[in-house]
């Protein structure tokens, strides 16, 4: 192995996990860009969205990699539940746990996002119970040799899955009715309501859309580690949260580069540095950009709203 | 004169009443002697913790079926979960000092726990017998109160890098660890031993416990093609990196130690990835050792698949229950003294005895390997440690 070989290698295990850190970082950029509210329980809903597609996988009894007509029916209809599902959730977070408290302070509904945190954890521990699941390796394992630098099949999916949500999403927010009502209620939501936007419907579509990319994340990363557990949705929440600050938060391409960066760091940190150190570069590498751009990599200084 | 009477008859009355309460109370103050349980039930390693809390459940259930150990006293064994936090261990261990019919406790199971708690403990003057925290530190640091009924890992060690050296032939070696005081602990004596037999350490690098992407880690690894690659860390990251290693291509040996001893390790990874990796165990294989038959009979009748810290906390929930038997009465000193007195104890591994420090003398280091989807027993090695 050259030493270009071990770097492309390395580069290829950080744009992997760096592109499920985007899927989940749009979530949080979402909701923030919307609301201002930093939806700490959006890790949980990753989780949950895992937790979904296995349960859908040992419904149809999956457990070997599937071809051929399994591919176009089965995988798209376990992506389809999990987004649903999560989306459901998401919706209905909002509902109950959110929008009671919108008019007062914003730490209460802060407060309350890390509650919900703890039920859907707990929720999910008595369900599915304390231990790591096993997670079906459903996608055939191919791997292509690229110069040298071995590329899985999966890795390809989840590099292409998630380049396509993030390019749909960009789209929907910048050239579609709803997307303008969407910028709209995030420059100023007072305003939107004197014009006749449906300012509460439009957040809720937030939620959803935000909370069932999470699901196509949380299903990926079940494909890819092959073990889930219901405490996962901590450390991926917080890195996502931390993918969407690094790019910008509120900024959807931005929340797409940093996840991209933050996996790339991680993977280089632990490769060329020392793995124990992978955290900790990742974290001072997001500091450090903080310090020269305070707003994140493609974050825009906007008045602060009263 | 009547009414004077009348009002001491409404006192007596009175006072009759509050004295048929307070004796209602002392006949409610249950005659109850517990003994301690600590360990992670709930979390990643759930299930280890689980198979330890059932083996002293089948110890105390067994005792009492037997009548009363103590006379008019009824045996209780009450768990507590740590979630193999040091954290919560603390907190666990205060909550049991603090009830005063709590007479010993057999826990934890992670060396990071079992060292914090060790000291609350011993200020308690309370007996501690942990089943598996294997970190030799922990019986150095002069506590009397604390025993362990498994092999240390400075024996653990150096066993598993004899057998790389030695049988496997493996030279190079790249040494992987979690970071807890377990696993370090561990890394650190096979370290130590493999330089000493003229082996090559490649690198010694940290992981950390609940983290699953270790692919930049391996990579790192296969581009320096080790013979072996050693881990001394838990299942659920054991598990993690056997597939992941082959997904990376990492080609050699690998091997760790009795934190990977759980039948999860091989489903997680699957049983292709995990077939021929080996394994050091602190004890030799439970179904080979004829004192252990009866009690691998009740176990599994009872709860199913023994796990593989089930006996060793069995065993030492039955040496707190003898303790407290010779002890005669329920006083935390009076069960430190009689556990001072285990001599040729006639325990599942055979006949138990204690050196100063608490540890165990049995000192039997067993050594697996993953074969068609199941651990197979390959065989016992054992070593006077040279520290004695």
């Amino acid at each position: 192995m050259t030493v270009w070989q071990l770097f492309f290698q390395q580069l290829a295990n950080g744009l992997t996990i760096g592109a499920i850190y985007a899927l989940i970082a749009l979530g949080y950029t979402m909701v923030y860009g919307v609301i201002q509210l930093i939806n700490f329980a959006h890790g949980e809903i990753f989780m949950v969205g895992s937790y979904l597609a296995l349960s859908v996988l040992l419904l149809l009894g999956i457990s070997q990699p599937v071809t051929g007509l399994g591919l176009l029916v089965q995988l798209p209809l376990c992506v389809g539940v999990a987004m649903i599902g999560c989306g459901l959730l998401g919706f209905g977070i909002e509902r109950l746990a959110y929008r009671p408290l919108r008019q007062v302070q914003r730490l209460a509904a802060l407060i309350t996002a890390i509650g919900i945190s703890f039920f859907l954890q707990n929720a999910v521990m008595l369900i599915y119970g304390a231990t790591d699941r096993r997670f079906p390796a459903v996608i055939p394992s191919i791997r292509f040799e690229i110069g040298g630098v071995t590329v899985t099949c999966l890795q390809l999916i989840i590099w292409t899955s998630s380049a396509l949500l993030m390019i749909t999403l960009q789209i929907l927010v910048m050239s579609t009715r709803l997307g303008k009502a969407m910028r709209a209620t995030a420059q100023d939501p007072k305003a939107c309501q004197l014009l006749g936007i449906p300012v509460n419907r439009i957040i809720a579509i937030t939620f959803i859309i935000g909370s069932s990319f999470a699901a196509v994340g949380g299903m990926l990363f079940g494909l890819y580690y092959n073990t889930i557990n219901f405490h996962d949705g901590y450390m991926m929440g917080l890195k996502a949260f931390t993918a969407a600050v690094l790019g910008g938060i509120g900024n959807i391409p931005g929340a797409m580069i940093g996840g991209v960066v933050l996996g790339v760091l991680e993977g280089l940190g632990a490769g060329y540095l020392s793995s124990q150190w992978k955290n900790v570069f990742a974290l001072v590498v997001l500091i450090g950009i903080l310090l020269f751009r305070p707003t994140g990599l493609l974050g825009e200084r906007v008045a602060d709203r009263p | 004169m009547r009414r004077v009477l009348k009002r001491q008859w409404g006192r007596w009355i009175v006072f009759g009443i509050l004295v048929w309460i307070v004796a209602g109370c002392g006949q409610h103050e249950s005659p109850v002697i517990k003994i301690g349980f600590v360990g992670p039930l709930s979390g990643d390693q759930a299930t280890q913790g689980q198979d330890m809390f059932q083996g002293a459940k089948l110890a105390v259930d067994q005792a009492a079926a037997q009548g009363e150990i103590l006379p008019g006293y009824r045996l209780e064994l009450v768990a507590l979960d740590d979630q193999r936090s040091p954290t919560q261990a603390v907190a666990a261990a205060k909550k049991l000092v603090a009830d005063r019919n709590v007479v010993a406790v057999v826990g934890h199971l992670n060396s990071s726990c079992t060292m914090p708690a060790s000291a609350i403990y011993h200020q308690a003057r309370m007996l501690q017998i942990t089943p598996v925290s294997s970190n030799p530190q922990i019986s150095r640091q002069g506590f009397d109160t604390f025993y362990r009924t498994c092999a240390t890992d400075d024996l653990q060690g150096p066993a598993a890098a004899l057998f790389a050296v030695q049988e496997l032939k493996a030279k190079r070696v790249f040494i992987i660890d979690d970071m807890t005081t377990y696993g370090r602990g561990l890394a650190n004596e096979f370290e130590k031993k493999l330089k000493g037999l003229g082996g090559e350490a490649l690198g010694h690098e940290g992981i950390v416990q609940g983290d699953k992407d270790f692919t930049p880690l391996l990579t790192k690894i296969k581009s320096r093609s080790p013979d072996l690659v050693y881990f001394a860390g838990m299942f659920p990251e054991a598990a993690l990196l056997i597939r992941q290693r082959r997904d990376v291509g990492l080609g050699g040996y690998f091997m760790g130690g009795d934190g990977l001893f759980d039948a999860t390790l091989i489903e997680l990874a699957t049983p292709e990835a995990a077939k021929g990796i080996y394994l050091t165990t602190i004890g030799s294989d439970i179904h080979r050792i004829p004192t252990a038959k009866h009690f691998v009979e009740a176990y599994e009748k009872k709860y199913g698949p023994i796990g593989a810290y089930s006996s060793y906390a069995y065993e030492a929930t039955h040496l707190v229950i003898r303790a407290i038997k010779v002890a005669g009465q329920k006083d935390r000193q009076a069960v430190l003294t009689a556990m001072k007195t285990v001599k040729d104890y006639p325990g599942l591994f055979g006949l138990q005895n204690f050196d100063a420090k608490g540890d165990s003398l049995i000192r039997d280091i067993g050594l697996f390997t993953v074969l068609g989807g199941k651990f197979v027993f390959l065989k016992t090695a054992s070593w006077n440690s040279s520290t004695e």
